[in-house]
């Protein structure tokens, strides 16, 4: 028999790779961009300590303030449009795919509604950009080139992108349901209506919460569809900015804007601490009080 | 035995070659740093052969770096010691930021430097001392097709009353779209359009170096009289101008259903891949009689890394490149790009030399935000751009986006202060 001595230094062992790959890029790497945010650094090299000055100019200077604020709440609503759009379409497809309904195309339904999910937001963007196109497309409304429009569209691009990702993440939740409840409420007389909401969906809320907050995770993250349509200044008029394009400018600089790392830096620090409260909040308020019903 | 013995002899006969060769060559060999690397084949089989025709002593090694990486692995290089003996200089804010941080030696006893007018030499200047010889440009203009110009019976305008006359009645024909311009890349708003026929207003270098020295505003009435011929193309642009990008602009025009393309020199191959017979006139006078201007947009130059131990052998290479036979050979290996020194150079390329030949009697001026006044919070270069685009996609009126300008720029730029 091992002792507990032994297991305690092998469980260590073990841990050890993982723990010091995760350190050393993903840990080391945001305590370091925590503690450039607190510098200013100069022409010939230096860094002067300066507290949270780099954060009073972001939220306090008239332009790049405004330019945050525009870019979080452009970030809200494109999270928004995803959640009340996307999320929906994948229950409703996974729910359908579960249903019985397909019989035995299911797979090939499956498939097809989740291969946009494997395309390059390039070349999606490529796509979509030019069946919307006025000159060569099928609008004839400059979708694109509208303030008021320009970012729900470019949203519902992504939309269609990505549903087939809550639709498969809630398809694996829906099947794992024993079939016993599925067919005692049948036997009960409900409806498949009934069954759904009643029997079903109660027992997947704990991953369509985590899907939500996901959708949270990636859009507040999302940075690749806006900058390969509308690159790093994204119009008309920063319309179409969210924070990671509004990061992308601030750290590397765009064509007249010179890179500015330490308040990159501090963009960077407030996008992850933002994050970090929202899905910490949600865990501990939501997540941990659902509980799958005893099966 | 016997064939160590050879190969001992051979080593004997290849030692005493090279002995001999030394005193006969003593060659220096500098490197130079570029971001061109679509440009090797080109540096080794037809620029260094050249000048080691003329130059035997001096081996010259391209290095290039990946273009988005140039910047930033340049900059380590010099300052941790190991950077090459020669650099190609960026235009203006990053360059005058490289001579502040003391990266170039003085270019003192350069003759062929004097080749080059303050004009040419102003995006790598700084206090008078210019830092990198130049050598390339590129320029903006008009492409039109010159079938539909003979078919409605029209000449490339000279003021900007007969561009507009004209566009009017490409417009009325009904068969074409007067200007293939979209508002949806506002980057080409401001370095094709704005740029390019603004300076006639503003008269180029004074007004730009005037906003620079903080004597002129983007409110004086010059500047907004640019802005408002800016604001008077809006009715020639096609349906759905708003999401029109670059590249569709540039096909609108080489399907041949547009009869202008705003554009810069360097889409020359672009537009003639179709075979299209396309001419290039340049930016109009604002009024009958008046001075012509012409964007020509500084591109790179070469520098001496003030920490090379071959200072001298380098100044001998920049010598060299300041003068016609390099700009001759290295112009026409990459047509859009043009040489800015006075002397004369012939392009192969037809449309190369056609918007070569627009530098005749027209007064060269940079992009009109790119030096100084783009280095701050908010950068004029990003704000024209956008409020140009904002002019395109909504009422906004010039007098209107020139005060906004104003209002940002006065915000941190000393001298507008």
């Amino acid at each position: 028999l091992i002792s507990q001595g032994t297991a305690r230094r092998s469980l260590i062992l073990f841990v050890l790779p993982a723990l010091v790959v995760y350190l050393a890029f993903a840990v080391l790497p945001l305590l370091l961009s925590v503690i450039q945010s607190l510098f200013d650094s100069s022409r010939d090299g230096t860094s002067t300590f300066i507290g949270l000055a780099n954060y009073f100019y972001l939220f306090t200077h008239e332009v790049v303030s405004a330019r945050f604020w525009n870019a979080l709440f452009n970030n809200a609503k494109y999270f928004a449009i995803h959640v009340l759009v996307e999320v929906p379409i994948g229950l409703l497809l996974a729910a359908m795919l579960t249903s019985g309904a397909l019989r035995t195309s299911e797979g090939v339904y499956r498939t097809i509604l989740f291969i946009p999910a494997t395309l390059s937001v390039v070349i999606v963007g490529f796509i979509w950009r030019l069946i919307i196109n006025p000159l060569w497309g099928i609008v004839g409304f400059p979708l694109l080139g509208n303030a008021v429009t320009a970012l729900p569209t470019i949203s519902l691009m992504g939309v269609w992108q990505y549903f087939g990702i809550p639709m498969v993440f809630l398809y694996s939740a829906l099947i794992a349901i024993p079939n016993d409840l599925v067919e005692a409420s049948r036997i009960d007389g409900a409806s498949p209506w009934r069954t759904f909401w009643s029997i079903k969906f109660p027992l997947i809320v704990p991953q369509f919460g985590l899907i939500v907050i996901l959708t949270f995770i990636w859009t507040f993250n999302g940075f690749d569809l806006v900058f390969a349509l509308n690159g790093s200044a994204p119009g008309p008029n920063y319309s179409t900015d969210i924070l990671g394009t509004f990061f992308y400018r601030t750290f590397f600089g765009s064509s007249g804007q010179v890179a500015d790392l330490d308040l990159g830096a501090t963009v960077a620090t407030v996008i992850f601490t933002m994050m970090l409260a929202v899905t910490a909040l949600y865990f501990w308020l939501v997540q941990r009080r659902l509980r799958t019903h005893m099966l | 035995m016997r064939s160590m013995g050879t190969s001992f002899a051979a080593m004997t006969l290849g030692v005493s070659l090279v002995a001999m060769a030394v005193p006969a060559l003593a060659q220096t060999t500098l490197t130079l740093g570029s971001w061109r690397t679509e440009d090797l084949a080109v540096w080794q089989d037809q620029i260094l052969p050249a000048f080691n025709a003329a130059h035997p002593d001096i081996k010259v090694e391209f290095a290039p770096i990946n273009t988005n990486e140039y910047n930033a692995a340049i900059q380590s290089q010099i300052e941790g010691g190991a950077g090459p003996d020669l650099i190609t200089c960026r235009p203006f804010d990053v360059n005058n930021e490289w001579i502040q941080r003391g990266y170039f030696a003085s270019l003192e006893g350069v003759a062929a430097l004097g080749h080059f007018t303050d004009t040419a030499k102003a995006a790598w200047t700084w206090d008078g001392a210019t830092y990198c010889v130049p050598v390339a440009a590129v320029l903006a203009g008009y492409y039109y097709n010159v079938d539909i110009f003979n078919e409605l019976g029209l000449t490339p305008p000279a003021t900007m009353a007969e561009f507009t006359a004209l566009l009017q009645k490409i417009k009325d024909s009904g068969k074409y779209e007067p200007l293939a311009l979209g508002s949806a890349e506002s980057w080409q708003l401001a370095y094709n359009n704005l740029y390019s026929f603004g300076p006639a207003y503003w008269k180029g270098e004074e007004g730009r170096l005037g906003l620079i020295d903080g004597s002129k505003k983007i409110t004086d009435p010059e500047f907004v009289a640019a802005f408002q011929a800016f604001a008077d193309l809006k009715q020639f642009l096609p349906a759905g101008q708003e999401s029109i990008a670059y590249a569709d602009m540039t096909q609108l025009f080489t399907l041949g259903r547009a009869a202008i393309l705003p554009d810069g020199s360097w889409n020359i191959n672009q537009v003639t891949s179709t075979g299209l017979n396309v001419g290039v006139f340049g930016p109009p006078a604002a009024e009958a009689g008046g001075q012509r201007y012409l964007q020509e947009m500084p591109d790179m130059a070469i520098g001496i890394n003030a920490k090379s131990a071959n200072v001298e052998a380098a100044k001998v290479f920049l010598d060299w490149v300041a003068g016609a036979e390099f700009q001759q050979l290295y112009v026409n290996t990459a047509p859009g790009f043009f040489a800015m020194s006075d002397q004369a150079i012939k392009y192969e390329n037809k449309l190369a030399q056609d918007f070569a030949n627009l530098k005749t009697d027209a007064l060269l001026t940079p992009r009109l935000a790119l030096d100084r006044l783009s280095a701050g919070t908010p950068p004029l270069d990003d704000e024209i751009w956008r409020l140009l685009q904002v002019m395109y996609t909504t009422d906004t009126t010039a007098a209107a986006a020139t005060e906004e300008l104003q209002k940002g720029l006065s915000s941190w730029y000393a001298p507008q202060k």
